[in-house]
Protein backbone atom coordinates (compact mmCIF):
# COMPACT_ATOMS: atom_id res chain seq x y z
CA UNK A 1 0.00 0.00 0.00
CA UNK A 2 1.69 3.25 -1.33
CA UNK A 3 1.60 6.32 1.39
CA UNK A 4 -0.59 8.25 -0.16
CA UNK A 5 -3.16 5.27 -0.24
CA UNK A 6 -2.85 5.51 3.46
CA UNK A 7 -3.80 9.28 3.50
CA UNK A 8 -6.53 8.98 1.34
CA UNK A 9 -8.21 6.06 3.50
CA UNK A 10 -7.79 8.83 6.25
CA UNK A 11 -9.54 11.34 4.59
CA UNK A 12 -11.73 8.93 2.84
CA UNK A 13 -12.61 7.51 6.46
CA UNK A 14 -16.26 5.90 6.95
CA UNK A 15 -17.85 9.00 9.03
CA UNK A 16 -19.72 6.32 10.97
CA UNK A 17 -16.59 5.31 12.76
CA UNK A 18 -16.58 9.32 13.43
CA UNK A 19 -20.20 9.36 14.69
CA UNK A 20 -18.97 6.11 17.07
CA UNK A 21 -16.06 7.51 18.48
CA UNK A 22 -18.02 10.96 19.09
CA UNK A 23 -20.50 8.31 20.91
CA UNK A 24 -17.98 7.19 23.12
CA UNK A 25 -16.51 9.76 24.03
CA UNK A 26 -19.91 11.56 25.08
CA UNK A 27 -21.14 8.82 27.20
CA UNK A 28 -17.78 7.81 29.23
CA UNK A 29 -17.58 11.15 31.25
CA UNK A 30 -20.58 10.63 32.61
CA UNK A 31 -19.26 7.66 34.72
CA UNK A 32 -16.03 9.15 34.87
CA UNK A 33 -15.89 12.34 36.19
CA UNK A 34 -12.47 14.59 34.78
CA UNK A 35 -14.40 17.54 36.94
CA UNK A 36 -12.77 19.87 34.62
CA UNK A 37 -13.59 23.24 35.87
CA UNK A 38 -15.95 26.35 34.46
CA UNK A 39 -14.97 29.52 34.78
CA UNK A 40 -17.65 32.56 34.60
CA UNK A 41 -17.41 34.75 31.45
CA UNK A 42 -18.12 38.58 32.53
CA UNK A 43 -21.60 38.12 30.03
CA UNK A 44 -22.94 35.82 31.99
CA UNK A 45 -22.08 37.25 35.53
CA UNK A 46 -23.42 40.33 34.40
CA UNK A 47 -26.80 38.43 34.35
CA UNK A 48 -26.56 36.67 37.53
CA UNK A 49 -25.11 39.58 39.04
CA UNK A 50 -28.20 42.37 37.77
CA UNK A 51 -30.91 39.48 38.42
CA UNK A 52 -28.85 39.42 42.10
CA UNK A 53 -29.67 42.47 42.86
CA UNK A 54 -33.46 42.22 42.33
CA UNK A 55 -36.12 41.25 44.90
CA UNK A 56 -39.54 40.75 45.86
CA UNK A 57 -40.27 44.58 44.77
CA UNK A 58 -39.05 44.02 41.22
CA UNK A 59 -39.98 41.75 38.91
CA UNK A 60 -38.94 39.92 35.73
CA UNK A 61 -40.01 37.50 32.62
CA UNK A 62 -38.75 34.60 31.35
CA UNK A 63 -39.68 34.29 27.59
CA UNK A 64 -39.40 30.34 26.61
CA UNK A 65 -38.62 31.11 23.13
CA UNK A 66 -37.16 27.59 21.92
CA UNK A 67 -38.59 24.68 20.93
CA UNK A 68 -37.54 20.84 22.14
CA UNK A 69 -34.97 20.80 19.71
CA UNK A 70 -32.59 23.12 21.47
CA UNK A 71 -34.40 22.25 24.95
CA UNK A 72 -30.77 20.94 26.08
CA UNK A 73 -29.27 24.16 25.73
CA UNK A 74 -32.30 26.29 26.43
CA UNK A 75 -33.89 24.65 29.43
CA UNK A 76 -31.15 25.00 31.68
CA UNK A 77 -30.47 28.66 31.39
CA UNK A 78 -34.66 29.35 31.55
CA UNK A 79 -33.98 27.15 34.75
CA UNK A 80 -31.01 28.26 36.30
CA UNK A 81 -32.76 32.08 36.00
CA UNK A 82 -35.89 31.05 37.34
CA UNK A 83 -34.50 29.39 40.65
CA UNK A 84 -32.34 32.50 40.88
CA UNK A 85 -35.53 34.67 40.82
CA UNK A 86 -37.32 32.24 43.01
CA UNK A 87 -34.42 32.32 45.57
CA UNK A 88 -34.59 35.81 45.69
CA UNK A 89 -38.73 36.08 45.87
CA UNK A 90 -38.06 37.98 42.38
CA UNK A 91 -42.02 37.32 40.44
CA UNK A 92 -41.49 35.68 37.43
CA UNK A 93 -43.48 36.20 34.44
CA UNK A 94 -43.52 33.39 31.79
CA UNK A 95 -44.12 33.72 27.87
CA UNK A 96 -43.63 31.82 24.96
CA UNK A 97 -43.84 32.96 21.70
CA UNK A 98 -44.83 29.88 20.09
CA UNK A 99 -47.35 26.91 20.25
CA UNK A 100 -44.53 24.50 20.80
CA UNK A 101 -42.25 26.67 23.39
CA UNK A 102 -45.26 26.83 25.61
CA UNK A 103 -44.59 23.33 26.38
CA UNK A 104 -41.27 24.19 27.26
CA UNK A 105 -42.36 26.66 29.96
CA UNK A 106 -44.77 24.05 31.35
CA UNK A 107 -41.72 21.54 31.19
CA UNK A 108 -39.59 24.29 33.20
CA UNK A 109 -41.99 24.92 35.75
CA UNK A 110 -42.64 20.59 36.26
CA UNK A 111 -38.88 20.36 36.52
CA UNK A 112 -38.13 23.19 39.21
CA UNK A 113 -41.75 22.19 40.99
CA UNK A 114 -40.83 18.00 40.60
CA UNK A 115 -39.82 16.85 44.29
CA UNK A 116 -37.42 14.72 42.77
CA UNK A 117 -35.28 17.85 41.59
CA UNK A 118 -32.94 18.80 43.85
CA UNK A 119 -33.26 21.97 44.93
CA UNK A 120 -37.15 21.70 43.95
CA UNK A 121 -39.52 24.59 45.06
CA UNK A 122 -42.94 23.42 46.29
CA UNK A 123 -45.74 25.12 44.15
CA UNK A 124 -48.93 26.53 45.33
CA UNK A 125 -51.61 26.48 42.74
CA UNK A 126 -53.59 29.90 42.52
CA UNK A 127 -56.87 28.20 43.34
CA UNK A 128 -55.13 26.81 46.20
CA UNK A 129 -54.55 30.13 48.37
CA UNK A 130 -57.93 32.15 47.14
CA UNK A 131 -58.75 32.23 50.51
CA UNK A 132 -55.98 34.17 51.55
CA UNK A 133 -55.91 36.34 48.85
CA UNK A 134 -59.29 37.10 49.69
CA UNK A 135 -58.76 38.16 52.86
CA UNK A 136 -56.19 40.65 51.34
CA UNK A 137 -52.99 38.38 52.52
CA UNK A 138 -50.74 39.00 49.47
CA UNK A 139 -47.37 39.90 50.50
CA UNK A 140 -45.09 37.38 50.09
CA UNK A 141 -43.62 36.26 53.74
CA UNK A 142 -47.13 37.12 55.26
CA UNK A 143 -48.56 34.72 52.66
CA UNK A 144 -45.74 32.18 53.75
CA UNK A 145 -47.10 32.58 57.86
CA UNK A 146 -50.38 32.41 57.55
CA UNK A 147 -49.90 29.68 54.52
CA UNK A 148 -47.89 27.94 57.17
CA UNK A 149 -50.39 28.57 60.08
CA UNK A 150 -53.06 26.88 57.90
CA UNK A 151 -51.45 23.76 58.60
CA UNK A 152 -49.19 23.67 55.68
CA UNK A 153 -45.37 22.11 55.95
CA UNK A 154 -42.79 23.08 53.53
CA UNK A 155 -41.66 19.36 51.83
CA UNK A 156 -38.34 18.34 53.17
CA UNK A 157 -35.01 19.30 49.94
CA UNK A 158 -38.09 21.95 49.37
CA UNK A 159 -36.48 25.12 49.04
CA UNK A 160 -39.28 27.25 49.70
CA UNK A 161 -42.67 27.93 48.43
CA UNK A 162 -43.83 29.68 45.42
CA UNK A 163 -47.14 30.55 44.92
CA UNK A 164 -48.71 30.94 41.38
CA UNK A 165 -49.75 34.32 40.95
CA UNK A 166 -47.75 35.49 43.84
CA UNK A 167 -44.31 34.53 42.48
CA UNK A 168 -45.26 33.27 38.81
CA UNK A 169 -47.47 33.94 36.20
CA UNK A 170 -47.25 31.25 33.41
CA UNK A 171 -48.74 33.49 31.10
CA UNK A 172 -47.26 31.04 27.82
CA UNK A 173 -47.89 31.66 24.17
CA UNK A 174 -49.81 34.45 22.26
CA UNK A 175 -49.95 35.03 18.60
CA UNK A 176 -47.87 36.99 16.62
CA UNK A 177 -45.91 37.03 19.96
CA UNK A 178 -43.54 40.96 18.78
CA UNK A 179 -47.01 42.97 18.73
CA UNK A 180 -47.51 40.98 22.01
CA UNK A 181 -44.39 42.14 23.50
CA UNK A 182 -45.43 45.84 22.12
CA UNK A 183 -49.11 45.58 23.72
CA UNK A 184 -47.29 44.58 27.20
CA UNK A 185 -45.47 48.31 27.11
CA UNK A 186 -48.97 49.48 27.80
CA UNK A 187 -51.08 46.38 29.42
CA UNK A 188 -50.06 43.04 30.74
CA UNK A 189 -53.21 41.89 31.59
CA UNK A 190 -54.99 42.97 28.32
CA UNK A 191 -52.04 41.02 26.11
CA UNK A 192 -53.16 37.93 28.86
CA UNK A 193 -56.52 38.13 30.19
CA UNK A 194 -55.49 34.75 31.41
CA UNK A 195 -53.12 32.45 32.26
CA UNK A 196 -51.85 29.01 30.50
CA UNK A 197 -54.29 27.52 33.12
CA UNK A 198 -57.09 29.71 32.75
CA UNK A 199 -56.63 32.02 35.91
CA UNK A 200 -57.61 35.34 35.23
CA UNK A 201 -54.43 37.67 35.80
CA UNK A 202 -56.27 40.46 36.61
CA UNK A 203 -56.61 38.81 40.43
CA UNK A 204 -52.85 37.75 40.34
CA UNK A 205 -51.08 40.11 42.82
CA UNK A 206 -47.88 40.66 40.77
CA UNK A 207 -50.10 41.75 38.09
CA UNK A 208 -51.71 44.48 40.28
CA UNK A 209 -47.89 44.91 41.14
CA UNK A 210 -46.64 45.19 37.66
CA UNK A 211 -49.46 46.19 35.43
CA UNK A 212 -46.76 46.71 32.17
CA UNK A 213 -43.21 45.82 31.39
CA UNK A 214 -42.67 49.54 32.65
CA UNK A 215 -42.80 48.03 35.90
CA UNK A 216 -40.90 45.26 35.25
CA UNK A 217 -37.30 45.58 35.76
CA UNK A 218 -35.52 42.60 32.99
CA UNK A 219 -36.56 40.42 30.58
CA UNK A 220 -34.26 37.25 29.76
CA UNK A 221 -35.47 35.37 26.32
CA UNK A 222 -33.77 31.75 26.09
CA UNK A 223 -34.06 31.61 22.68
CA UNK A 224 -33.14 28.95 19.93
CA UNK A 225 -33.86 31.28 17.12
CA UNK A 226 -34.01 35.14 15.85
CA UNK A 227 -36.95 36.02 17.99
CA UNK A 228 -34.54 36.82 20.51
CA UNK A 229 -34.07 40.38 18.82
CA UNK A 230 -37.83 40.95 19.38
CA UNK A 231 -37.18 41.59 23.11
CA UNK A 232 -34.67 44.32 22.00
CA UNK A 233 -36.23 45.66 19.09
CA UNK A 234 -40.34 46.23 20.83
CA UNK A 235 -38.69 46.26 24.83
CA UNK A 236 -35.85 47.59 24.69
CA UNK A 237 -35.77 50.30 22.33
CA UNK A 238 -39.22 51.27 23.45
CA UNK A 239 -39.11 51.58 26.35
CA UNK A 240 -35.70 50.83 27.88
CA UNK A 241 -36.37 47.26 29.82
CA UNK A 242 -33.14 45.65 30.48
CA UNK A 243 -32.69 42.43 28.15
CA UNK A 244 -30.73 39.32 28.86
CA UNK A 245 -29.81 36.96 26.21
CA UNK A 246 -30.11 32.94 26.69
CA UNK A 247 -28.80 31.80 22.89
CA UNK A 248 -27.58 28.24 21.87
CA UNK A 249 -24.45 28.35 20.35
CA UNK A 250 -24.84 28.30 17.28
CA UNK A 251 -26.36 31.91 17.50
CA UNK A 252 -24.25 33.33 19.69
CA UNK A 253 -21.68 34.91 17.60
CA UNK A 254 -24.58 36.34 15.70
CA UNK A 255 -25.44 38.30 18.67
CA UNK A 256 -22.32 39.49 20.22
CA UNK A 257 -23.06 42.90 18.61
CA UNK A 258 -26.01 43.55 20.07
CA UNK A 259 -23.68 42.59 23.78
CA UNK A 260 -20.66 45.41 21.86
CA UNK A 261 -23.88 48.35 21.20
CA UNK A 262 -24.84 48.00 25.17
CA UNK A 263 -28.85 46.60 24.17
CA UNK A 264 -28.84 43.54 26.60
CA UNK A 265 -26.93 43.29 29.71
CA UNK A 266 -25.79 39.93 28.91
CA UNK A 267 -25.33 36.73 27.29
CA UNK A 268 -25.37 33.00 27.97
CA UNK A 269 -24.09 31.33 25.07
CA UNK A 270 -24.99 27.35 24.58
CA UNK A 271 -24.60 24.81 27.31
CA UNK A 272 -21.47 26.47 28.61
CA UNK A 273 -23.36 29.31 29.28
CA UNK A 274 -26.00 27.89 31.59
CA UNK A 275 -23.14 25.63 33.00
CA UNK A 276 -21.49 29.41 33.87
CA UNK A 277 -24.73 30.54 35.55
CA UNK A 278 -25.42 27.00 37.35
CA UNK A 279 -21.64 27.57 39.23
CA UNK A 280 -22.66 31.05 40.19
CA UNK A 281 -25.88 29.92 41.68
CA UNK A 282 -23.40 27.17 43.68
CA UNK A 283 -21.23 28.93 44.67
CA UNK A 284 -23.04 31.59 46.00
CA UNK A 285 -25.47 29.16 48.13
CA UNK A 286 -28.67 29.69 45.86
CA UNK A 287 -28.88 25.79 44.35
CA UNK A 288 -27.22 23.18 46.34
CA UNK A 289 -25.68 21.44 43.71
CA UNK A 290 -25.02 22.47 39.97
CA UNK A 291 -27.36 20.71 37.42
CA UNK A 292 -27.94 19.12 33.96
CA UNK A 293 -25.61 21.87 32.29
CA UNK A 294 -22.37 22.09 34.51
CA UNK A 295 -22.64 17.94 34.34
CA UNK A 296 -22.42 18.17 30.42
CA UNK A 297 -19.22 19.96 30.65
CA UNK A 298 -17.00 17.03 30.55
CA UNK A 299 -18.89 15.82 27.89
CA UNK A 300 -18.66 18.82 25.84
CA UNK A 301 -14.61 18.85 26.86
CA UNK A 302 -13.88 15.45 25.64
CA UNK A 303 -15.85 15.42 22.32
CA UNK A 304 -14.34 18.98 21.61
CA UNK A 305 -10.55 17.03 22.21
CA UNK A 306 -12.06 14.41 19.81
CA UNK A 307 -13.54 16.92 17.47
CA UNK A 308 -9.72 18.85 17.46
CA UNK A 309 -7.57 15.33 17.18
CA UNK A 310 -9.58 14.92 13.86
CA UNK A 311 -9.44 18.06 12.75
CA UNK A 312 -5.33 17.91 12.73
CA UNK A 313 -5.31 14.55 11.95
CA UNK A 314 -7.57 15.17 8.63
CA UNK A 315 -4.90 18.53 8.06
CA UNK A 316 -1.99 16.46 8.26
CA UNK A 317 -3.55 13.96 5.85
CA UNK A 318 -4.53 16.50 3.43
CA UNK A 319 -0.94 17.79 3.60
CA UNK A 320 1.04 14.53 3.54
CA UNK A 321 -0.76 13.23 1.05
CA UNK A 322 -0.18 16.39 -1.35
CA UNK A 323 -4.20 17.11 -1.94
CA UNK A 324 -3.00 20.36 -1.58
CA UNK A 325 -1.31 20.56 -5.12
CA UNK A 326 -3.86 21.37 -7.28
CA UNK A 327 -2.71 18.55 -9.89
CA UNK A 328 -3.65 15.83 -7.46
CA UNK A 329 -6.81 17.65 -6.58
CA UNK A 330 -7.87 17.35 -9.77
CA UNK A 331 -7.09 13.73 -10.07
CA UNK A 332 -10.48 13.00 -8.88
CA UNK A 333 -10.71 12.52 -5.22
CA UNK B 1 -47.06 4.95 34.65
CA UNK B 2 -47.71 7.56 31.88
CA UNK B 3 -44.84 9.26 32.71
CA UNK B 4 -43.10 5.42 32.10
CA UNK B 5 -45.17 5.35 29.22
CA UNK B 6 -43.89 8.48 27.63
CA UNK B 7 -40.26 8.16 28.48
CA UNK B 8 -40.04 4.88 26.86
CA UNK B 9 -41.95 6.34 23.82
CA UNK B 10 -38.98 9.29 23.74
CA UNK B 11 -36.44 7.34 24.19
CA UNK B 12 -37.62 4.55 20.84
CA UNK B 13 -37.74 7.49 19.13
CA UNK B 14 -34.70 9.14 19.89
CA UNK B 15 -33.17 6.17 19.30
CA UNK B 16 -35.09 5.75 16.20
CA UNK B 17 -33.83 9.21 14.84
CA UNK B 18 -29.83 8.47 15.71
CA UNK B 19 -30.16 5.22 13.44
CA UNK B 20 -30.10 7.51 10.81
CA UNK B 21 -26.26 8.12 11.83
CA UNK B 22 -25.84 4.39 10.39
CA UNK B 23 -27.88 4.53 7.24
CA UNK B 24 -31.03 5.56 5.83
CA UNK B 25 -34.05 3.00 7.13
CA UNK B 26 -37.83 3.14 7.47
CA UNK B 27 -37.56 3.68 11.34
CA UNK B 28 -36.06 6.61 10.96
CA UNK B 29 -38.80 7.92 8.10
CA UNK B 30 -41.28 7.02 10.37
CA UNK B 31 -40.07 9.12 13.22
CA UNK B 32 -38.83 11.98 11.15
CA UNK B 33 -42.72 12.20 9.96
CA UNK B 34 -43.83 11.79 13.26
CA UNK B 35 -42.02 14.70 14.45
CA UNK B 36 -43.57 17.09 11.80
CA UNK B 37 -47.34 15.94 12.19
CA UNK B 38 -46.62 16.16 15.97
CA UNK B 39 -45.71 19.47 15.78
CA UNK B 40 -48.21 20.77 13.73
CA UNK B 41 -51.06 19.08 15.57
CA UNK B 42 -49.65 19.86 18.79
CA UNK B 43 -49.46 23.48 17.58
CA UNK B 44 -52.74 23.69 16.45
CA UNK B 45 -54.54 22.61 19.86
CA UNK B 46 -52.20 24.72 21.81
CA UNK B 47 -53.29 27.37 19.61
CA UNK B 48 -57.30 26.42 19.30
CA UNK B 49 -57.16 25.90 23.61
CA UNK B 50 -54.85 28.93 24.54
CA UNK B 51 -55.53 31.20 21.50
CA UNK B 52 -58.97 30.68 19.86
CA UNK B 53 -61.16 29.58 22.21
CA UNK B 54 -60.16 32.39 25.33
CA UNK B 55 -59.41 35.33 23.49
CA UNK B 56 -62.47 34.69 20.43
CA UNK B 57 -65.21 31.91 21.23
CA UNK B 58 -65.43 32.51 24.68
CA UNK B 59 -66.31 36.04 24.27
CA UNK B 60 -68.04 35.78 21.69
CA UNK B 61 -70.51 32.80 23.05
CA UNK B 62 -71.14 35.14 26.25
CA UNK B 63 -72.60 37.79 23.63
CA UNK B 64 -70.25 40.78 24.88
CA UNK B 65 -67.46 41.30 22.35
CA UNK B 66 -68.99 41.89 18.89
CA UNK B 67 -66.40 43.98 17.85
CA UNK B 68 -64.03 40.48 17.90
CA UNK B 69 -66.53 39.03 14.86
CA UNK B 70 -63.76 41.35 12.79
CA UNK B 71 -60.68 40.01 13.49
CA UNK B 72 -62.64 36.42 13.71
CA UNK B 73 -63.62 36.27 9.85
CA UNK B 74 -60.75 38.27 8.79
CA UNK B 75 -58.79 35.46 10.34
CA UNK B 76 -61.42 32.99 8.30
CA UNK B 77 -60.45 34.41 5.33
CA UNK B 78 -56.92 32.89 5.43
CA UNK B 79 -58.86 29.62 4.80
CA UNK B 80 -59.81 30.87 1.54
CA UNK B 81 -56.38 29.97 0.01
CA UNK B 82 -57.70 26.25 -0.71
CA UNK B 83 -60.91 27.57 -2.57
CA UNK B 84 -59.66 28.83 -5.77
CA UNK B 85 -62.18 30.38 -6.80
CA UNK B 86 -62.31 32.87 -3.51
CA UNK B 87 -58.65 32.49 -2.96
CA UNK B 88 -58.08 36.27 -3.77
CA UNK B 89 -59.66 37.01 -0.46
CA UNK B 90 -57.00 35.49 1.75
CA UNK B 91 -55.00 38.64 0.94
CA UNK B 92 -56.82 41.28 3.03
CA UNK B 93 -55.64 39.24 6.29
CA UNK B 94 -52.11 38.78 4.76
CA UNK B 95 -51.78 42.82 3.47
CA UNK B 96 -53.90 43.83 7.39
CA UNK B 97 -50.95 41.82 8.83
CA UNK B 98 -48.19 43.05 6.52
CA UNK B 99 -49.19 46.47 6.70
CA UNK B 100 -49.73 46.48 10.19
CA UNK B 101 -46.51 44.71 11.12
CA UNK B 102 -44.19 46.97 8.79
CA UNK B 103 -45.87 49.54 10.37
CA UNK B 104 -45.27 48.71 13.93
CA UNK B 105 -41.65 47.32 12.67
CA UNK B 106 -39.63 49.62 10.80
CA UNK B 107 -38.57 52.34 13.18
CA UNK B 108 -37.86 50.37 16.18
CA UNK B 109 -36.14 47.30 14.06
CA UNK B 110 -33.97 50.55 12.04
CA UNK B 111 -33.47 51.75 15.75
CA UNK B 112 -32.29 48.18 16.96
CA UNK B 113 -30.73 46.37 14.19
CA UNK B 114 -28.88 49.70 12.16
CA UNK B 115 -29.05 52.92 14.06
CA UNK B 116 -27.93 50.89 18.12
CA UNK B 117 -25.44 48.83 16.21
CA UNK B 118 -23.69 51.82 14.22
CA UNK B 119 -23.19 53.82 17.25
CA UNK B 120 -21.94 50.74 19.39
CA UNK B 121 -19.40 50.78 16.23
CA UNK B 122 -18.59 54.43 17.31
CA UNK B 123 -16.34 53.60 20.10
CA UNK B 124 -13.30 55.88 21.11
CA UNK B 125 -9.91 54.55 20.22
CA UNK B 126 -8.18 55.62 23.56
CA UNK B 127 -9.12 57.57 26.43
CA UNK B 128 -7.53 57.95 29.61
CA UNK B 129 -7.68 55.64 32.37
CA UNK B 130 -8.61 52.81 29.41
CA UNK B 131 -6.82 49.13 29.87
CA UNK B 132 -4.80 48.35 27.03
CA UNK B 133 -6.66 45.63 25.75
CA UNK B 134 -9.73 47.94 25.82
CA UNK B 135 -7.47 49.93 23.87
CA UNK B 136 -6.68 47.00 21.53
CA UNK B 137 -9.64 45.19 21.18
CA UNK B 138 -11.10 49.00 20.25
CA UNK B 139 -8.65 49.16 17.50
CA UNK B 140 -8.79 45.74 16.37
CA UNK B 141 -13.00 46.06 15.87
CA UNK B 142 -13.12 49.34 14.42
CA UNK B 143 -10.39 48.26 11.63
CA UNK B 144 -11.85 44.84 11.22
CA UNK B 145 -15.73 45.95 10.36
CA UNK B 146 -13.74 48.41 8.07
CA UNK B 147 -11.72 46.03 6.29
CA UNK B 148 -15.27 43.57 6.53
CA UNK B 149 -17.08 46.57 4.44
CA UNK B 150 -14.23 47.26 2.14
CA UNK B 151 -14.62 43.30 1.08
CA UNK B 152 -18.10 43.95 0.42
CA UNK B 153 -17.91 47.01 -1.47
CA UNK B 154 -18.16 46.16 -5.25
CA UNK B 155 -17.98 49.19 -7.11
CA UNK B 156 -14.42 49.69 -7.15
CA UNK B 157 -11.57 47.00 -8.14
CA UNK B 158 -9.82 45.34 -4.95
CA UNK B 159 -6.69 46.52 -5.85
CA UNK B 160 -3.99 49.00 -4.38
CA UNK B 161 -3.03 50.09 -0.92
CA UNK B 162 -7.07 50.90 0.51
CA UNK B 163 -9.13 48.70 -1.28
CA UNK B 164 -6.86 45.83 -1.93
CA UNK B 165 -5.16 45.28 1.27
CA UNK B 166 -8.17 46.63 2.96
CA UNK B 167 -10.18 43.69 1.12
CA UNK B 168 -7.57 40.92 2.02
CA UNK B 169 -7.77 41.92 5.87
CA UNK B 170 -11.34 41.89 5.58
CA UNK B 171 -11.55 38.00 4.07
CA UNK B 172 -9.29 37.42 7.14
CA UNK B 173 -11.61 38.93 9.42
CA UNK B 174 -14.84 37.04 8.03
CA UNK B 175 -13.01 33.86 8.31
CA UNK B 176 -11.98 34.26 12.20
CA UNK B 177 -15.80 35.13 12.21
CA UNK B 178 -17.05 32.04 10.48
CA UNK B 179 -14.13 29.91 12.84
CA UNK B 180 -15.54 31.09 15.88
CA UNK B 181 -19.37 30.61 14.59
CA UNK B 182 -18.08 26.85 13.38
CA UNK B 183 -16.52 26.52 16.73
CA UNK B 184 -19.64 27.52 18.35
CA UNK B 185 -21.62 25.50 16.18
CA UNK B 186 -19.53 22.60 17.29
CA UNK B 187 -20.77 23.30 20.53
CA UNK B 188 -24.55 23.69 20.03
CA UNK B 189 -24.20 20.22 18.05
CA UNK B 190 -22.49 18.24 21.02
CA UNK B 191 -24.95 20.11 23.55
CA UNK B 192 -27.90 18.97 21.92
CA UNK B 193 -26.34 15.11 21.84
CA UNK B 194 -25.70 15.66 25.35
CA UNK B 195 -28.92 16.23 25.97
CA UNK B 196 -30.40 13.22 23.92
CA UNK B 197 -27.85 11.02 26.20
CA UNK B 198 -28.66 12.63 29.68
CA UNK B 199 -32.33 11.18 29.03
CA UNK B 200 -31.16 7.80 27.65
CA UNK B 201 -29.15 7.27 30.48
CA UNK B 202 -30.65 9.15 33.32
CA UNK B 203 -34.70 9.30 32.64
CA UNK B 204 -34.96 6.31 30.41
CA UNK B 205 -32.24 3.69 32.21
CA UNK B 206 -31.38 5.58 35.40
CA UNK B 207 -27.28 4.77 35.27
CA UNK B 208 -26.88 8.30 36.12
CA UNK B 209 -28.44 11.39 37.92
Amino acid sequence: MSAVNIWEKMLNIDRRWIFLGIGVVSIVPFFINFGMPVRTTREVESIYDYVDELGSDNAIFISFDFAPGTSAENMPMAVAVMRHAFYNDIPVFMTANYPLHHGMMLAAMEYVFNPTTEGFYEDVDFEDWKDLREAGVTGKYELIEAWENQGNQLPEGALGWVFEGRDYAALGYAPVFNLVILGMTVSIETQYPVDAHGNSTGEMPMLQEHKSLREVDMALTSSGSGACVWWVTYAREKMGLPIAFGLTAVMATDYFPYLQAGQVIGQMGGLRGAAEYEVLLTENGITPSTDKAFRGMDVQSAAHILIILLIIMGNIAFFAGGFHKKTLLKGGR
Amino acid sequence: MYDIIGIWVGAFFTLAIYSFLYKENPIYRLAEHLVVGISAGYGMAITYQITVKPRLIDPLLSGDHWILLIPGILGLLYITRFIPRISWLSRYPIGFYMGTAMGVGFPLTMKANVLRQLEGAMVPLYQSGMAWYEVTGNIVMILGTLAALIYFFFSKPHKGLFFGTGSKIGIWVIMVGFGATFGFTVMGRISLLIGRIQYLLGDWLHLIE
